[in-house]
């Protein structure tokens, strides 16, 4: 069994950037979360907390900087995952370090199974995968599979966990035993 | 008239009542018949009661009675006579009287008709007699010049026309020398594209409208020719226009591709010579401006295609980078092997038609290349003007129609480079010369081998059908006058971008790399293969037995290509067997075992008593193959053959 390393997909190397943008003053304080994933290079995400989630082009920040005036950027705000792709059969396992400014802030792995779109059919065969090499730190099933098990899964799913696992890693003090989701 | 049938004749009152009106549409409107009251009130009022007379016959109003009073002339004439001082009222004047009158009176004119005409009819009391005419005046006279007369009318009229037409078509001939810039410009306006911007006349030489992206205006401008002495001759070929190119279009151009051994110095590079090629002749109709245009056009488009392939050159990230010098730009599609693809302009000018002299040698164009090269940069300038191109937002770049959905549908970068075509125009070409180099140099491996070695022969049929990238060769190993029963060696090469696959008619699947040896040590092998397998079929046809047979022995010296076959066959009544040896390099060695009573060196033992065991087949001994009788190796063999088998009498 081994894990190879895809060559000829460009670098290795992937990221995402999340951004956090609050409402304007006044309002309620809703934050609005602008993403991007490598995985997707020509697409922006942007999402609330429990809301919808907008799936955009490029131009999309653009307009972003064009809505300065209702919007303003939540301070501290960016946060990046960046690590290595590995490609092992019909899993992709995407490892990266968690940084917040100059500091890292903890490590983030990211399974996906190719095949399978509906969440509810495959949960069992990640989690073994997941056992396999992270044994005792295997995370329960993930708070979007939740009541919607049979719905198709899209890069919008992807984006919400991440957008979990930043805020998490957001609360947590400096220096704490690195989260993984 | 007694004898006259009664005719019966049917009468229709005119209309009764009287048209009030006529609407617009052409109802009529009637005026109503008069109720009784109403007819007797009229009545009533024309009776002058102040008047009396005698009779008072006032039946007249009590004549109302229920009769319409049909026909007008029936009613006014009853009037009448009420007018009249109302005495005379006959009571037998009914309204249709005087038609039965009128009737009567002409059935008695048609009786006496019919009479006269059936008398007449009988010649014998009356017959008819013309009135005799006097005979007509000579007209025919007065008609011809009648007719003459219109003729000349006709004619005159005829005649002014083609006075008219006649007077067109001499003007036409002559203004044909003298051409007008009008009519001049109207021919070139049939050919291109013309603007007015100002004063002057400017057209587009480029290939814009075509779907080209480059950036070069190729705008020309149309001046008139004023510089004509009008009191000497007017030259053949004046014409009264001119046109003037951009300065960097002028002379002809063309794109060299050439594909070199050894790759030369690097001083050397960039220094490819600007041959004029000789010009094109043009239709020998066309005006000058014609060709010159066409000629600037071909100089455009052969700068867009080395503008674009410099392009990908130095974008492109390959494993052998190219190089762009000055005019040129070289690859390394093999090692060894330079494949150089330059852009060869030349000026009108007198300087360079001193370095004409120079001659180029022609297997150095790959002509078939240059014509793809513009045969792709023409699909190119489709691909921008096709469906999937346009139409556009004008807030997105020029791309293909699934990529604006990228973004808002998340596609990930296997789904963004299956839309993309990744293949650039460089990449196209290094493939192609690729491929003709590889089909070039497999056709000289094979003609070489099959001109060197004579005994199995090689035979090579080429597909017709061939791709860019791809040909076929159908390769047969023969032995000369054995065709049918020898044919099992047949391979299909199929000559690929950078590699050759072998398929052999057993179904083997062999890759051989794009190195000519290694054709040739296969093709080596496969010779020796033949052999002993030409060996096998004959025994089948000379009816000996095949007791052992092996393409690649594991015994004897090791061949550096390939590998030795080895075959043993016993002859027919078992006394002898033939064992040969074929191998590519070490060629073949053919050895015969004798039965032990033929030999007469056997060292005798106890162990053998009965003399029936000296019929066995005993010690091998090797032919002198090459002493041996025959044209080829399987001629030798049949001769070993029925030589070994004796005839039974």
């Amino acid at each position: 069994m081994h894990i190879t390393m895809l060559k000829d997909l460009g670098p290795p190397a992937w990221g995402k950037l999340h951004e956090q943008w609050g409402g304007a003053a006044g309002q309620s304080g809703k934050l609005m979360y602008v993403m991007h994933n490598s995985e997707h290079p020509l697409s922006c995400f942007a999402l609330f907390e429990n809301g919808p989630c907008l799936i955009a082009d490029t131009n999309f920040d653009v307009l972003m900087v064009k809505l300065k005036g209702f919007f303003q950027s939540a301070k501290a705000s960016k946060i990046e995952t960046r690590g290595t792709r590995y490609q092992y059969c019909d899993f992709l396992v995407k490892v990266g370090t968690v940084t917040m400014g100059p500091s890292a802030r903890g490590i983030s792995v990211e399974v996906e199974y190719g095949p399978c779109v509906v969440a509810s059919d495959c949960w069992n065969l990640l989690l073994e995968f997941l056992q396999s090499f992270l044994g005792s730190h295997t995370p329960g099933a993930p708070a979007v599979f939740g009541n919607r098990h049979d719905m198709v899964y899209g890069p919008a799913d992807t984006m919400v966990q991440y957008m979990e696992l930043f805020n998490k890693i957001r609360k947590q003090q400096q220096l704490p035993v690195a989260g993984i989701r | 008239m007694s004898g006259v049938r009664a005719v019966r004749i049917s009468i229709e009152s005119a209309c009764e009542k009287q048209v009030q009106e006529v609407g617009l549409d052409g109802t009529e409107t009637y005026l109503q018949p008069l109720s009784m009251s109403q007819n007797l009130a009229r009545l009533a009022q024309r009776i002058d009661f102040s008047q009396g007379s005698g009779s008072d016959d006032d039946d007249a109003p009590a004549d109302g009675d229920a009769h319409d009073w049909a026909g007008t002339g029936a009613g006014p004439g009853a009037e009448q006579d009420e007018d009249e001082g109302l005495v005379k009222f006959q009571p037998s004047l009914w309204p249709w009287d005087s038609v039965r009158n009128n009737l009567r009176n002409s059935l008695t004119e048609m009786c006496v008709l019919y009479d006269v005409l059936s008398i007449v009819r009988d010649k014998k009391f009356m017959t008819l007699d013309p009135v005799s005419q006097d005979a007509l005046p000579p007209k025919q006279t007065l008609q011809l010049i009648s007719k003459k007369k219109s003729l000349a009318g006709a004619a005159q009229i005829l005649l002014k026309g083609a006075e008219r037409l006649t007077k067109s078509v001499t003007e036409n001939q002559e203004n044909k020398l003298q051409r007008d810039f009008n009519s001049e410009l109207l021919r070139l306006r049939q050919h291109w594209k013309l603007r007015k911007v100002g004063d002057k006349i400017l057209g587009d030489l480029s290939y814009r409208s075509a779907g080209s992206l480059f950036p070069h205006h190729g705008t020309f401008e149309v001046i008139k020719n004023t510089d004509v002495d009008l009191d000497k001759k007017i030259p053949e070929d004046y014409c009264p226009l001119d046109v003037q190119i951009p300065s960097d279009l002028e002379g002809s151009a063309y794109i060299k591709v050439s594909i070199q051994k050894q790759s030369p110095d690097i001083g050397d590079l960039g220094t490819v010579n600007l041959f004029k090629r000789p010009l094109l002749k043009s239709k020998p109709g066309s005006p000058h401006w014609q060709t010159k245009l066409e000629a600037a056009q071909n100089v455009l488009l052969c700068k867009e295609i080395f503008a674009q392939l410099s392009r990908e050159a130095v974008q492109i990230k390959s494993q052998i980078p190219h190089i762009v010098v000055k005019n040129q730009i070289l690859s390394q599609p093999f090692p060894n092997l330079q494949l150089s693809i330059s852009l060869c302009h030349s000026s009108n000018d007198k300087k360079s038609q001193k370095s004409t002299t120079e001659k180029q040698s022609p297997e150095d164009h790959l002509y078939v290349l240059e014509h793809n090269l513009h045969l792709l940069i023409r699909e190119f300038h489709k691909q921008t003007l096709s469906s999937i191109m346009m139409p556009h937002p004008a807030s997105l770049p020029f791309g293909h129609k699934r990529m604006r959905l990228s973004g808002p549908q998340a596609f990930d970068k296997n789904e963004i480079s299956s839309i993309q075509s990744t293949e650039g125009l460089l990449e196209k070409i290094i493939k192609q010369a690729k491929h003709i180099f590889l089909r070039s140099r497999a056709a000289a491996t094979i003609d070489s081998l099959a001109s060197r070695i004579e005994d199995p022969q090689i035979q090579a049929h080429w597909s017709n059908i061939s791709d860019v990238y791809e040909s076929s060769v159908k390769v047969l190993i023969t032995s000369q006058g054995y065709e049918q029963i020898c044919k099992s060696i047949q391979l299909q090469l199929n000559i690929g971008v950078e590699q050759i696959r072998v398929v052999h008619r057993d179904g083997r699947v062999v890759t051989l790399s794009h190195q000519e040896q290694e054709l040739q040590d296969f093709l080596l092998s496969q010779m020796s293969q033949h052999q002993v397998h030409a060996v096998q079929q004959l025994a089948k046809v000379m009816g000996w037995q095949v007791l052992s047979f092996s393409n690649h022995v594991g015994l004897g010296p090791i061949e550096s290509i390939g590998n030795a076959s080895a075959i043993t066959v016993a002859s027919p009544s078992g006394d002898y067997a033939i064992s040969v040896r074929n191998g590519p390099e070490s060629g073949s060695k053919i050895m015969v075992q004798f039965p032990r009573n033929q030999c007469k060196d056997l060292p005798k033992s106890d162990v053998l008593q009965d003399s029936k065991w000296n019929h066995l087949r005993g010690p091998f001994k090797e032919v002198e193959w090459n002493k041996m009788e025959g044209r080829n190796f399987v001629y030798k063999m049949e001769l070993l053959m029925s030589a070994l088998s004796p005839c039974l009498l």
